[in-house]
């Protein structure tokens, strides 16, 4: 279900195609396992590999978050909440 | 000056230490004697202390003692004892954060900002507290240092992360300490601890010279035994600093003052949907306070369980970056339940971390509006009262849940935007569990208005444990 930001603003109001996503629950197990192997070389970050199955836990768990706000739709013009002051 | 037989002050307030310092029937440094005495006995029980500045705090109650002998007025918190979590820089110290990293550190060669200005008003320092490692925790477990215990049981949580806050000030091994809050780690441990404490409106007080945690949420408060002493603190440490680029260029706003106003007059409400408590422990507490307020209406915080999601995001992720050095290099030193959420965090792809501050900007602004029609709302600040150390998950209503990552359930929208909350120990037996009181940004002077008048009313109190 898709949850819309109750504001009206221009760009809220403009209907835009959005393209089927992976959920944390349609993602299959395997493709986050690859993602943590991947993502930690990327990161240069090398670990136990017993921790593997933890840290993809925890993975899950943060893209399950992830999932609840990615769906919220909010209007293009939206700024984020930390301002930097020059 | 009363010293033989003036007792060791163990559940006296600070006011009552400071009055009664300021007025020489105690002199500083029998309290500050009194004090590592207590800390010597109880604290082998709840482990609430990694270290003990003796050394410096008979320094400093020696200076204020001379300074009464010569008939200067003493400051605001002459003679009263506190500690702080040791995430603050303490001069000579390393600042662990919880951490066995951190030990490598050289000791700091300043005081954190807060430290100073107490000092300034005549508190002690005398010492640094046990903490969840690096603060990402609710527990008050920590792998280095063992749990800090909760004072009303001691095979029980403190709460976290600022467990040994809680411990210590629940304890009565001191009537003041200082915590962090990024997510509920000021309202968990009062909650547990069935004691009061305050995370201020986010920028308010000054972070200068701890060790952070996720930069856009960390707050920093006070944790006491009465409303009172919670805003003497406050008080104390607020104004401006250039230090900290987060600490909002605004005057003191002393709350003090206006404590005695109460409640009358104030629209209140309790926080519905998502906030409605599932354990008959927590519908108590906030049942309890609501009635005493008067608070018949119930108002929905739209989209908190997403602000709670966004939350948990911004702060994997930051975290992450925070610690992506040492994560690299020193992996293997990091409590394996942290480490693990960490580098899960440093995955955490950037655009979904924009779109959570995208999100936290628009639910601000939501929550906002709320206060148009009310000027506090009340909320229950953990889901169950303590749970025994060690324990992995709880029943909340009839889903089984991880304790780690949901003590904070209830805290974590909250101080997502960064509004001024209280925590109001409702003393329930056999274990207390404390109500939030939020209020819109910048006005801790209500929350701490009403906290004063429920504790007046005897609705709210720090329950004294049987050490």
């Amino acid at each position: 279900m898709k949850h819309k930001a109750g504001r009206k603003t221009k760009s809220a109001r403009t209907k835009r195609p959005r393209p089927a996503r992976a959920t944390a629950k349609t993602r299959p197990k395997n493709s986050i396992d690859a993602f943590v192997t991947a993502s930690a070389q990327a990161l240069g970050l090398t670990f136990d590999p017993a921790w593997h199955d933890s840290i993809a836990f925890n993975l899950r768990l943060i893209l399950r978050h992830a999932a609840l706000v990615d769906e919220f739709v909010l209007p293009d013009d939206a700024e984020p909440a930390p301002v930097f002051h020059a | 000056m009363l010293e033989t037989g003036a007792g060791d002050f163990a559940w006296d307030s600070a006011t009552t230490i400071a009055t009664a310092v300021a007025a020489g029937r105690v002199s500083a440094s029998h309290i500050v004697e009194a004090t590592l005495a207590r800390i010597r006995e109880r604290d082998p029980l709840l482990n609430s202390f990694t270290a003990v500045t003796e050394h410096r705090a008979f320094g400093r109650a020696r200076v204020l003692d001379a300074a009464r002998a010569k008939g200067e007025k003493l400051p605001p918190l002459a003679g009263v004892p506190f500690a702080v979590k040791n995430l603050f820089d303490i001069t000579g110290l390393p600042t662990l954060a919880g951490s066995k990293i951190n030990r490598d550190l050289p000791p700091a060669t300043r005081d954190a900002a807060l430290i100073e200005r107490l000092e300034a008003a005549g508190a002690i320092l005398v010492g640094a507290l046990n903490m969840g490692e690096y603060a990402y925790d609710f527990t008050g477990e920590n792998i280095h240092d063992g749990p800090s215990r909760n004072p009303h049981d001691l095979n029980r949580m403190s709460g976290g992360s600022s467990g040994g806050s809680g411990s210590a000030v629940g304890g009565g091994l001191v009537p003041l300490a200082l915590g962090s809050d990024t997510n509920g780690s000021i309202r968990v441990p009062s909650s547990l601890c069935g004691i009061f404490g305050l995370k201020p409106t986010y920028g308010r007080l000054t972070r200068a010279r701890t060790f952070p945690f996720v930069a856009s949420l960390d707050h920093l408060g006070p944790f006491a035994r009465t409303a009172r002493d919670l805003t003497l603190a406050y008080d104390a440490m607020q104004g401006f600093d250039a230090n900290d680029l987060a600490c909002a260029d605004r005057s003191a706003e002393p709350v003090a003052p206006h404590l005695d106003k109460g409640a009358g007059g104030l629209r209140i409400a309790v926080a519905g949907g998502y906030f409605k408590g599932k354990t008959a422990e927590a519908v108590a507490a906030v049942d309890c306070v609501a009635s005493a307020l008067g608070a018949n209406r119930d108002i929905d915080i739209p989209q908190a369980e997403r602000a709670r999601s966004a939350a948990f995001i911004i702060t994997a992720s930051e975290g992450a970056s925070l610690h992506l050095d040492r994560l690299r290099t020193r992996a293997k030193d990091y409590d394996p339940a942290v480490r693990d959420r960490l580098i899960a965090g440093a995955m955490t792809q950037a655009s979904l971390v924009v779109k959570a501050q995208k999100f936290r900007r628009w639910y601000r602004e939501e929550v906002l509006k709320l206060f148009a029609e009310v000027d506090a709302i009340l909320a229950p600040a953990t889901p169950c009262t303590a749970p025994l150390i060690g324990q992995q998950t709880f029943m909340l209503g009839d889903v089984e849940l991880p304790v780690r990552a949901n003590l904070g359930l209830y805290t974590q929208p909250i101080s997502f935007i960064g509004l001024p909350v209280v925590a109001v120990p409702v003393p329930l037996a056999p274990l207390p569990i404390a109500v939030q009181i939020i209020a819109a940004p910048w006005r801790e002077d209500v929350a701490l208005r009403i906290a004063h008048a429920l504790e007046a009313q005897g609705v709210v109190a720090a329950p004294r444990p049987a050490l």
